[in-house]
């Protein structure tokens, strides 16, 4: 029955609340129903029932409280203090019980008696009066209906009356509100309904429209072939016109260009014949051959004929000239003899004298050049030579001098002939 | 009580995941500066809440005004995942409007959204794919996508990614292709459409053949489609179940059949009996192209010669209800009956 601190701590707040928690109990009356014997006083102290002057309901501030120990076991300095208290107050009691007036004793031949005085009187015994009763229920008899238990009339009789449109009328107070909810909620469908509407009406013109284009580009794209196709066979046909008119003109041209070439072409032989035959191409090959062949020959014979007879005639000359020397020489050796007489100038002798011979020859050869056929009979007096001794030789010499001087005189006078 | 009233508005912290939205026009700029708060929590909330107001065009207005496209465009770069699809989300929504577009490329946001290719979250790329694939319906959003060189990167992707993201590329794709297609032919973007052309997906199917027919519109595309051996694909495709992946597959034939080659090519995968059948399909883009793609085949004297027997289908086209259907059929029989 005695209350229990219950700590429950919210970790979050760090307070505490306090439960109290008793078995219930009948609220003690103020009336002692069974007597008390004054020799018995309470040991403890009188339970109060009374909220109002309950220690543990807090009263007035709350933020400045006491805080009682928390653990289950009270301090023992406290524990003493308490039972000191407590044995301090019974005293006092004790003593003001002693001291407070009590009935009187009652007069002689009085007895006092306990006496109930309220309205309904009620038997008052030690003991309770308990009566034995059995109960059977009889076999097989229905059991009437419980009656209806009408519990006493107990307490206060309190009296109500609503008046006219006080009470909650849910049906009409919830009208406006369903209202504006089922209007909000319809405009909003309503509204993605015609948007939805809208986008399929969108989408079907769209549709029709793209079907529409789609074939108006069709034949658009049909007719732009078709010209094409038309315009590249124009062409092809324009471009097998042209080369056709093309080669018309080139084989016109062709024929005239043969014809007027073979026109050409036809005196073309004769005159080539003719001017080939001026140009001397065409010969008699016999002709020919005795021009080329026979001619030349004919004339290198003549020149030898010649040649020899110019020998002949030049050796001749250097007989006379040799001999008309020999003479002139020995009419001078003559004379000579007479003065001095050198055999040994002889080897020395032919040789000097040959060689201003030789050096007159080369004088009257290189004088040649310039002059013609005089100097050489002018070279011819000069020579001498003992013809005696060695006029073989010398004669050899000398022919082959001639030849060699004629030689140059032909070379001279064939380059006279072209210089000249 | 019961008469009480109460504002028009929502009750506050009625959806606790959803920022405060300020009365009136103090809207947007309070949740224009609370994206820049430092806040995680702050961030998200915002964006929530910006999710839901774009859905109305002004609101988009007056949010590219007062410049949210810088905001959400840091806030791309977000370490945070849930952020960064909240972003995408935003921004896509905003690409659906005009007004979003034309921000969009006033602010360059493509260039700041193409970091979000290679996110690790498939719902942020899916986001990221149907922005761009917004943003390329208008031509000028096209030209923006193709003029930041972004297609060689979305060809890239495209191997890559799964089917329904792929299927988002492929639109993009094909909508920035009918801009400028350069890019993209030296991307080699043919061969994997090719291969894309044979997968399950319906969807996939007649997307991939769409974005052919756009490839297929200047001359390179013929040629590159003629070397790869697309056509005879596409004239297997003219027998598909789907229709709509036949009117594509009749439409990518239409322009690939323009260059002679391309022609000769479609004569020996013998596509003019298919396109016949198609000339009586219940989709009208499908007889158009039909009628086209023969017109085309009808210019060789080979193609001429076959489809001289089958005037009369022409002449029953020539009472279709559809305009573009009976001019196209007064086209063919011309081809069809001329002589050189």
């Amino acid at each position: 029955v005695a209350p229990t601190w219950t700590d429950r701590t919210s970790p979050a707040m760090g307070t505490y609340t306090y439960t109290y928690t008793s078995r219930p109990r009948p609220p003690p009356c103020q009336r002692r129903r069974y007597r008390d014997s004054l020799l018995q006083p309470a040991e403890e102290p009188i339970r109060y029932g009374n909220i109002m002057y309950d220690r543990r309901v807090i009263r007035g501030n709350t933020y400045a409280l006491q805080m009682a120990p928390l653990s289950g076991q009270p301090d023992p300095l406290e524990i003493q203090r308490q039972h000191q208290a407590k044995r301090r107050a019974l005293a006092r009691k004790r003593a003001q019980e002693q001291l407070r007036p009590h009935t009187p004793e009652p007069v002689e031949g009085r007895q006092h008696v306990d006496v109930q005085t309220e309205l309904y009187l009620e038997e008052i015994a030690d003991r309770t009066i308990e009566v034995d009763m059995e109960c059977q229920t009889d076999a097989f008899l229905d059991r009437p209906p419980t009656p209806l238990f009408i519990p006493a009339k107990t307490g206060k009789d309190v009296a109500t009356q609503i008046l006219e449109g006080e009470l909650f009328d849910f049906d009409l107070e919830v009208k406006p509100m369903l209202e504006v909810l089922v209007g909000k909620t319809i405009e909003q469908s309503l509204l993605e309904v015609m948007e939805e509407e809208e986008l399929a009406n969108l989408q079907a013109s769209q549709y029709a429209y793209e079907e529409l284009r789609n074939v108006e580009l069709a034949e658009v794209q049909r007719l732009e072939e078709q010209e094409r196709r038309h315009q590249e066979e124009k062409e092809r046909r324009k471009q097998q016109q042209w080369e056709v008119v093309h080669k018309h003109n080139e084989t016109a041209q062709k024929i005239a260009a043969q014809v007027f070439a073979q026109r050409y072409l036809a005196d073309l032989l004769p005159s080539v014949f003719d001017s080939l035959r001026d140009g001397g191409y065409f010969y008699d090959p016999v002709q020919r051959d005795i021009e080329i062949g026979f001619l030349p020959w004919l004339m290198n014979e003549v020149d030898k004929t010649m040649e020899y007879s110019m020998v002949g005639r030049a050796v001749l000359d250097m007989l006379i000239r040799e001999v008309v020397d020999k003479r002139l020489m020995m009419y001078e050796h003559k004379e000579d003899e007479r003065l001095s007489f050198r055999p040994g100038d002889r080897l020395s002798g032919p040789g000097a004298v040959r060689d201003p011979l030789v050096g007159p020859e080369i004088q009257g050869q290189s004088t040649s050049q310039s002059q013609g056929p005089p100097p050489d009979r002018e070279s011819l007096p000069p020579l001498d030579g003992r013809y005696l001794e060695k006029l073989s030789s010398q004669e050899r010499r000398l022919l082959e001098e001639e030849e060699d001087e004629q030689r140059e005189m032909r070379k001279s006078s064939g380059k006279e002939e072209p210089s000249q | 009580m019961a008469s009480a009233q109460i504002s028009m508005y929502l009750p506050p912290d009625v959806n606790p995941s959803q920022a405060a939205i300020a009365y009136g026009c103090r809207a947007l700029p309070k949740l224009n500066k609370e994206l820049q708060s430092e806040d995680l929590l702050t961030r998200q909330k915002a964006l929530m809440a910006l999710c839901d107001l774009v859905h109305d065009p002004e609101h988009v207005y007056v949010a590219i005004d007062i410049g949210c496209l810088e905001s959400l465009k840091a806030l791309l770069k977000d370490t945070n995942d849930m952020v960064r699809l909240k972003t995408t989300e935003v921004l896509y929504i905003m690409a659906t409007h005009n007004v979003g577009r034309e921000g969009f490329l006033k602010y360059d946001v493509i260039h700041a959204l193409s970091y979000l290719l290679h996110d690790p979250q498939a719902a942020c790329r899916e986001n990221l794919h149907l922005a761009y694939k917004h943003l390329a319906q208008v031509p000028s959003g096209a030209q923006g996508i193709v003029n930041s060189g972004l297609i060689p990167a979305l060809v890239w992707k495209l191997q890559r990614e799964e089917e329904n993201i792929q299927e988002l590329l492929l639109d993009t794709l094909a909508a920035c292709l009918m801009e400028d297609a350069t890019e993209a032919l030296d991307s080699r973007l043919v061969p994997f459409l090719k291969e894309k052309l044979l997968s399950a997906n319906n969807n996939i199917r007649s997307k991939a053949a769409r974005t052919l027919v756009a490839i297929s519109i200047p001359l390179e595309g013929k040629k590159q489609i003629w070397q790869y051996d697309v056509i005879p694909i596409l004239v297997h495709l003219l027998k598909d179940k789907v229709k709509e992946v036949q009117a594509n597959a009749a439409g990518a034939l239409m322009y690939a059949t323009v260059t002679t080659e391309g022609k000769y090519a479609a004569l020996d995968a013998e596509a003019i009996t298919p396109l016949l059948g198609l000339l009586f399909s219940p989709l009208s883009k499908a007889r158009l192209n039909a009628i086209k793609a023969l017109t085309m085949l009808a210019e060789a004297p080979e193609g001429r010669r076959f489809l001289q027997a089958h005037v009369p289908n022409f002449r029953a086209l020539e009472k279709d209800d559809n305009e573009a259907v009976r001019r196209a059929a007064l086209v063919a029989i011309k081809v069809v009956e001329w002589k050189p």
